[in-house]
């Protein structure tokens, strides 16, 4: 009940904070931790824009708690690219306007960068099937697809150029 | 949304977690890999006093042989199990179901033992065990029972486990060397609950067919395994003609309700819809 | 193609959004950081209606970490009540609280606000604040609405029919009785909510000293929200700032001041403290604004050819419980633009808006979605009465160009659109003759495909003559500032409020146009009314016409000025032999052009440290200020095309084919509308085939989540493809004609029409939506296809 010490591991440093137990690990993300990439959408499972990674695997930051996480490796959006420097996948979507007002982005790059790294070359139905996990209210998807299939020629070493 | 205040408690091992269960009583509840007890807390449709996290359980998650028998930890993910040459090889029902599970985010955290415990109606994995009668290895200090999955699961999210006791492991039958399995689902949405979901597996002696089983989910509070039906057409040729009659034979021993947004007779079409498509595509993988 | 006139409008550019928010390092609202402050939560009714009887707030202020519980009664001491009585015929008055004080409306009505610590332990008391309701029979249905003897949503009106238009235009009885056939249909709308993937929030910090409130609020109108804000307050608008930051989706529901911003707003002045507020994403399903739910009914009196002779149209819509929005007006667009590109001149329209125990209205993306719908399934019902060609009915009936400028019936100007161009690029692309002999061969196969076609005119963007015509008080105009710094960068601003459509680059483009100088040295500030000119704010589709128009025009009269200076400098009579290209003013010798050696950073230096050497006359400094009021009305078009198949035995659509033609005129950036094409595509599937507020006979609200709110994800959209064509508008600046709104008017239509035209067969036409899989069951079930 009352709040305790929890020390999380993310994006590679330790992050020592009090919380209760139910405090959620996207709020503590974004409140103790300052990273504020990681975004609520429903705080129900559905929407994906919370997702983050915890020991590499996708997992959505409103269904677990902060305390669950000590001992694990967490990494958010924070950890993938940076001004100047995009990731692959970031730059591709970058290219081929995969973002519009940007809020359920960076849950779709952090399921992908995940994604990616176990399929690297997908079928347009297996991106749309791992894709359905985050909701976008703006895009339509069309262009996100793209740009995941663009990004996964570009992580195999293929010649590809950018948009037409 | 924000749930309201629990205390945490970690057990190390499974011994712990028991001795915490007992202690605490009703007012403790697991948490596995919390993708349906979390929306429900954040809601507050369920505030337990004391929240048990079994995560550190690792030695739960594991997909073996067991002589007869695929054996699953009850900690297994479901991408662990979608994705296991175990499941593959032996049970290929399973595996096709656990694909269809969520979405992929959601397949990283849920678990073989979470999801039966919560007994939605819908589950992909409650059909699957009851449809090839797997049983469940139930624990609580000091004793261990088995139950057979038609009876593990008593009614629309209730099960046979006492406060006190947890899954630890699952076991699936096997598939027998002749034998091809279907599962096919029906929803709104790719990755919604089933409206109505078809489990099939089909074994052939020759021309004939040598053992059937069919199990569906959405027509009643649990899902149903329809074993005399599936009885009754064993020993004869799977022609076009026989796999209506199966389907026929389905939607008439069925007996869904109403529920406002989808009638019972809407069920009943798509259990002879899902029914025809299942078998049809096992016999399909057979007769290649 | 007139596209190719324009250096920057029109280029591809990849946004100068993206790399903050690729990387998580935009700003949202619930980003933003202000230490101390409170979190607000607030109580909610649980009944459709139901009197407040009592609020004991006592076992809340008990609680850890509570600050405070504020009621109505107090709202109503520090706020002013909203009055909605906009000057039009058949229009109720009407005036809410900030706070229910009396009644609650309908199940989610705020009664009352927790001021906490955090938002947890602020959720903890709000489940201890004790209301005792009187439950009143509820109105959950716009047909009970409209009986005579059902509760009153609103006591203060003598019934619940808020709002009544009728007009006739031309002859519409004699011809209902003299044609060949009078055919009627029906369409029934669902309702629907906007569903950003960002709920509402808010943040408000009460400076005592300054006696000044900055407002944080993701706005699609700064401006008007500031003005509306500061009256509600009793503040001076001087003493209100609203900053609007990134946005995560706007759609419509974040244009109005709503009850719980403005009690945030109150309640940290009164408290002299920060107080901030994030709504979760159930009380957005709960108590945001919602949509749609409107019932549509045309008769149309046709001859032998399917020539439409003239129609009567009737809606009656279900507007909820408050007016956010005055409610007429969008069932009156509706009704204005309802014959799009026909000929119809015989027409006549009966709006009914009523209210019920629901969640108010406001405008969703394509308010008027439901027009083209409603105007393109009457072709097809005409058609299949007549047993003609679709394509054959509306060639008969559609504006050809040597029509143009048409003037439709109730008196809106067509100009400069091509809908006829569109239908055919659509029909020519997906190949009708070859769908037709598909479709004959599938049948018999006992597979039943469908083809739809919607063609949409898109009101895009209003100016101040279409409201001031339609009775609606508020101006259509936009406004600009240009200001190119000494170092030669140029700041630019208009009243627009961004909430995704790559405002920074696309606005860009149009300054950069007007200026002559690249997008990139330009940087476009919005959102922050200290800042930002006074401006209408994003709605409709006027981002393009108004905003990027304003801009261009301004940005053209800094051009002026920069050329006039360059020219005293060179030493030349006039500015004719020079012109602005990337930054570089440039000569022209014979008919060659070269660069002049000076540049923009020159002229700027010049024009704020040596005013001395400017033209006589000529004032310091490079800022520019421009209005701009855009036409009464503009429109641009498009032609939807779908294909879907449908599954005889489960009612199940699957998509095989979508696409559109689209014409909308010259645009700022075409990757920026493309993906604008494709959100609001996706938006009218999504909500034609899945989205559905629901509400039982007791007015509970059945999709309190996003597992009963269904919303398509990317697996159950198909392709978009589109074709562009670019028809510039004669009296907008540089062309630009606007969309966004056009895609969800097309899609559903034409996801509609495809799913009538797959189970035409059966005899049987879908009339309402959602599209669900057990309603098209339920229509083909025991029918026998011919």
């Amino acid at each position: 009940m009352d709040k305790q010490s929890i020390t999380l591991t993310v994006n590679g440093r330790n992050i020592e904070f009090k919380a209760e137990p139910r405090k959620l690990l996207s709020d503590a993300l974004r409140e103790d931790c300052h990273l504020t990439g990681t975004h609520v959408g429903c705080e129900h499972g559905v929407c994906g824009a919370c997702t983050v990674l915890v020991d590499g695997r996708p997992a959505r930051a409103c269904l677990t708690y902060a305390i669950q996480m000590e001992g694990h490796e967490i990494s958010t959006i924070e950890s993938v690219g940076e001004h100047g420097a995009l990731s692959v996948l970031q730059q591709a979507m970058h290219e081929l306007h995969g973002l519009q007002c940007g809020f359920c982005t960076p849950g779709i790059v952090m399921t992908f960068e995940a994604f990616l790294r176990d399929h690297p070359e997908p079928t347009e139905e297996q991106i749309r099937d791992a894709l359905s996990g985050n909701l976008c209210r703006c895009t339509g998807y069309q262009n996100i697809v793209a740009a995941i299939q663009l990004a996964a020629q570009r992580m195999r070493g293929e010649p590809v150029g950018g948009p037409r | 949304m924000k749930p309201a205040a629990f205390d945490y408690l970690r057990p190390a091992s499974i011994e712990e977690a028991l001795e915490q269960l007992a202690r605490l009583g009703p007012d403790a509840k697991v948490i596995a890999g919390g993708q349906s007890l979390g929306p429900m807390m954040n809601m507050r449709l369920a505030a337990p006093a004391q929240l048990i996290d079994l995560n550190d359980l690792t030695e739960l998650a594991y997909v073996r042989e067991a002589g007869e028998w695929i054996e699953i930890g009850a900690l297994t993910r479901h991408c662990q199990v979608a994705q296991s040459p175990l499941v593959r090889k032996f049970c290929p029902l399973l595996e096709q179901a656990a694909q269809t599970i969520g979405h992929y985010a959601i397949r990283q955290r849920g678990t073989m033992g979470g999801s039966l415990a919560h007994a939605d109606p819908a589950a992909q994995l409650a059909l699957v065990a009851i449809t090839l009668g797997a049983r469940l290895k139930l624990v609580r200090t000091g004793s261990h029972r088995w139950v057979e999955a038609a009876d593990f699961f008593v009614s629309a999210m209730t099960t046979v486990l006492a406060p006190d006791e947890l899954v630890l492991s699952v076991q699936f039958p096997k598939a027998a060397a002749q034998e091809a399995a279907s599962f096919r689902m029906f929803n709104r949405r790719h990755g919604d609950y089933a409206i109505v979901a078809v489990a099939a597996t089909v074994a052939l002696a020759g021309e004939r067919v040598a053992a059937l089983r069919l199990g569906v989910s959405g027509v009643a509070p649990m899902p149903r395994a329809l074993r005399e039906l599936a009885q009754s057409f064993c020993g004869r040729t799977p022609d076009e003609q026989w796999v209506a009659q199966l389907a026929a034979g389905a939607r008439d021993a069925v007996s869904p309700e109403d529920d406002g947004r989808i009638s019972a007779l809407y069920r009943r079409e798509l259990t002879q819809s899902l029914v025809a498509d299942a078998v049809g595509r096992a016999l399909a993988k057979l007769q290649k | 193609m007139a596209q190719d006139k324009f250096r920057h409008i029109g280029s591809h550019v990849p946004r100068k959004e993206d790399e903050r928010l690729l990387t998580g390092r935009g700003r949202y609202i619930d980003d933003i950081a202000v230490p101390g402050a409170l979190h607000a939560c607030f109580v909610r009714s649980p009944h459709a209606h139901a009197r407040i009887v009592s609020i004991d707030a006592q076992p809340a202020l008990d609680m850890p970490g509570v600050v405070a519980v504020v009621t109505g009664k107090d709202l109503a001491a520090w706020t002013t009540r909203h009055r909605m009585a906009p000057p039009i015929d058949g229009l109720q008055a009407v005036e809410m609280d900030t706070m229910p004080t009396d009644k609650a409306r309908f199940q989610g009505d705020p009664v009352a606000c927790v001021i906490a610590q955090d938002r947890y332990l602020a959720e903890d008391a709000a489940e201890q604040v004790a209301v005792t309701y009187e439950v009143l029979p509820a109105v959950t249905s716009m047909w009970q609405a409209l009986e005579p003897a059902s509760p009153r949503v609103d006591e203060t009106l003598p019934s619940n029919l808020l709002s009544h238009q009728h007009a006739e235009h031309g002859e519409v009885a004699s011809q209902m009785q003299n044609a060949h056939r009078v055919v009627e249909s029906v369409f029934s709308q669902h309702r629907q909510t906007h569903l950003p993937i960002e709920t509402r929030g808010c943040i408000a910090v009460w400076d005592e000293g300054r006696q000044h409130l900055t407002f944080h609020v993701g706005t699609q109108v700064p401006h008007p929200y500031r003005t509306t804000l500061a009256g509600r307050l009793r503040l001076s608008e001087s003493q209100v700032t609203v900053i609007s930051p990134d946005v995560g989706g706007g759609f419509g529901q974040k244009i109005a001041l709503y009850r719980e911003e403005l009690a945030v707003a109150a309640v940290a002045r009164h408290l002299k403290r920060p107080v901030r507020w994030r709504e979760d994403r159930m009380e957005n399903l709960l108590a945001s604004s919602q949509a749609r739910e409107d019932h549509c009914r045309t008769r149309a009196a046709v001859d032998a050819q399917g020539r439409v002779l003239a129609l009567e149209l009737e809606i009656v819509e279900d507007f909820g419980a408050y007016s956010f929005y005055p409610g007429n007006y969008l069932a009156r667009v509706v009704a204005m633009i309802l014959t799009g590109p026909y000929k119809i001149q015989n027409y006549s329209y009966d709006v009914k808006v009523v209210l019920s125990n629901k969640v108010g209205n406001g405008p969703m993306r394509a308010p008027m979605s439901v027009t083209s719908w409603v105007m393109e399934g009457t072709m097809d019902a005409i058609a299949r009465s007549l047993q003609l060609d679709p394509v054959a009915v509306r060639r008969t009936n559609m504006i050809e160009p040597g029509d143009l400028p048409y003037t439709m019936a109730t008196g809106e100007v067509l100009a400069d659109i091509t809908p006829r161009e569109t239908m055919e690029a659509a029909l020519a692309a997906i190949d009708y003759e070859d769908f037709r002999a598909r479709q004959r061969s599938a049948r018999e196969r006992g597979v039943y495909l469908g083809l739809g076609i919607c063609t949409v005119v898109e009101s895009t963007t209003y100016g101040s003559k279409f409201y001031k015509a339609a009775g609606i008080p508020g101006s259509g105009h936009e406004a600009a500032w240009v200001r190119i710094e000494p170092s030669g960068v140029v700041n630019a601003s208009c009243g627009l409020g961004a909430t995704g459509q790559g405002y920074e680059t696309a606005l860009s483009n149009a300054v950069a146009e007007g200026l002559g100088v690249d997008p990139s040295c330009v940087q476009i500030q919005l959102g922050h009314t200290d800042v930002a000119p006074y401006g209408m704010g994003s709605r409709g589709a006027r981002g393009g016409t108004a905003g990027g128009g304003t801009l261009y025009l301004c940005a053209l009269d800094a051009r002026a000025k920069v050329l006039a200076i360059a020219a005293q400098r060179l030493g030349l009579a006039s500015c004719e032999s020079l012109r602005m290209r990337d930054g570089r003013v440039e000569q022209q010798f014979d008919s060659q052009w070269r660069d002049s050696g000076m540049g923009l950073v020159d002229v700027a230096r010049t024009a704020y440290l040596d005013p001395l050497a400017l033209p006589q006359g000529m004032g310091p400094g490079l800022e520019f200020h421009k209005t701009y009021e855009p036409p009464p009305m503009t429109y641009s078009n498009s032609t939807h095309v779908c294909e879907v198949r449908v599954d005889a035995n489960t009612g199940a659509i699957a998509f095989d084919r979508y696409l559109v033609a689209e014409d909308c005129g010259t645009v700022l950036s075409p990757v920026v509308v493309e993906g604008q094409q494709h959100g609001a595509i996706a938006m009218g599937l999504s909500g034609s085939l899945f989205e559905h507020v629901e509400y039982d006979a007791n007015g509970q609200n059945l999709s309190g989540s996003l597992a009963e709110y269904l919303v398509a994800t990317a697996h159950e959209l198909p392709h978009f493809e589109i074709i562009s064509m670019h028809t510039p508008n004669k009296a907008t600046p540089a062309g630009i004609k606007g969309m966004a709104e056009g895609g969800v008017m097309g899609a559903i239509g034409a996801v509609t029409n495809a799913v009538n035209d797959a189970i035409a067969p059966f005899g049987v036409t879908a009339t309402r939506q959602p599209l669900t899989p057990m309603y098209l069951r339920d229509l083909m079930r025991g029918k026998q296809p011919d």
